[in-house]
């Protein structure tokens, strides 16, 4: 008898990843957080304030589930809570995104422009590869060439689309719908620096013996 | 006299040895492989692969010290002009990703949308540098 009605008390929260919300918003428990309990609980749940954001905070948040927890105990004391899922969500508070300034855009693509036509040309140099470019050609023909145009500019533009077949970009168009390694490498990149603000940000996660 | 060849034997297959070692670790290291088995959807090939990479080698040593000449037309060296560019970009291309340099730069310069135009200034500069030096540079 009591274990029925326990199940019929039951809270299943589970804490999304990432959310993102806007400066002086407030945060209910639907934005953070899956729910799943009674119907007439429910609604209530979902509207539960969790945190308001103020000009105080930092553009990140972080909302433990045990938060959410004692929240949820304090307004409905009788219902039992199964958290379920990450620990955590990182509230990404959207400040008005400046845009990019072109002229920033265009020095960084000149940049990377010249960096990279510089840094190719240093790596020939490096590696010989003049000298050995000159030897396959006699190798292939049985000419002496100073310059083997024949195999150098296919070998030019090869470099290009090697290097577009390897990101699996062409321009916008995809060559098949696999996640190309920049993107995987930039999810990466993304679960790190939330793995950092997860501990950093985390009053509760860290705790130090100097309290100041 | 049997011991000196037997010697310079052991050194010459101890340096081949040490060398295709370290060629094979670069090129797991960037990748390559198993992006173009990922693009063309051929992953049960891949030990294939290995082997045309071992012949590769084998093939490029005995270029490197028998001089052999072929006496092809010219037009011949354009494919395998295109393939070694291939090759030696996604080799770069795979050294940048290693090296982390986009999702650093993305993130600094908030444009994760507009990255693949960056990707293109890359690529582009690499093509321009390229023929830049084969046309003019090699003269100066």
């Amino acid at each position: 008898m009591l274990e029925v009605n326990g199940m019929e008390n039951t809270v299943y929260i589970r804490m999304r990843n990432r959310v993102q919300v806007k400066s002086n918003d407030t945060v209910f428990l639907r934005d953070v957080a899956q729910i799943i309990s009674r119907d007439n609980l429910h609604e209530k749940l979902e509207c539960l304030p969790v945190h308001k954001v103020t000009t105080k905070d930092n553009n990140i948040i972080i909302i433990d589930v045990m938060m959410v927890i004692r929240l949820i105990s304090k307004a409905f004391p009788t219902v039992d809570i199964q958290a379920i899922g990450p620990p955590q969500t990182i509230i990404e508070v959207m400040i008005k995104r400046k845009s990019v300034s072109i002229p920033l855009f265009i020095l960084v693509w000149f940049l990377l422009f010249v960096g990279s036509a510089i840094t190719i040309m240093n790596f020939h140099e490096d590696v010989s590869m003049q000298a050995v470019q000159q030897r396959i050609y006699t190798i292939i023909t049985g000419k002496q060439e100073w310059k083997p145009l024949l195999f150098q500019i296919p070998y030019s533009f090869g470099l290009g689309l090697g290097m577009i077949l390897f990101f699996n970009h062409f321009f916008k168009k995809r060559i098949n719908e696999e996640p190309s390694p920049l993107e995987v490498e930039m999810f990466n990149y993304q679960q790190s620096l939330d793995q950092y603000v997860i501990l950093k940000e985390n009053k509760e996660s860290v705790r130090r013996l100097d309290d100041d | 006299m049997t011991i000196n060849i037997l010697l310079v034997f052991l050194v010459g297959l101890a340096g081949g040895l040490a060398v295709g070692a370290g060629f094979v670790a670069f090129l797991v290291v960037l990748g390559v492989i198993p992006r173009l088995t990922q693009l063309t959807k051929t992953m049960h090939l891949v030990h294939l692969y290995e082997w045309s990479v071992v012949f590769g080698a084998i093939a490029g040593t005995f270029g490197s010290l028998q001089d052999p000449i072929f006496s092809a037309p010219g037009v011949i060296a354009i494919p395998i002009g295109l393939a070694a560019g291939i090759f030696v970009g996604m080799l770069a291309a795979g050294l940048t990703e290693a090296l982390n340099v986009f999702p650093i730069l993305a993130k600094r310069v908030r444009i994760e949308e507009r990255i693949v135009i960056l990707i293109m200034a890359i690529v582009i500069g690499k093509i321009a540098g390229s023929l830049f030096q084969w046309m003019y540079f090699v003269d100066l």
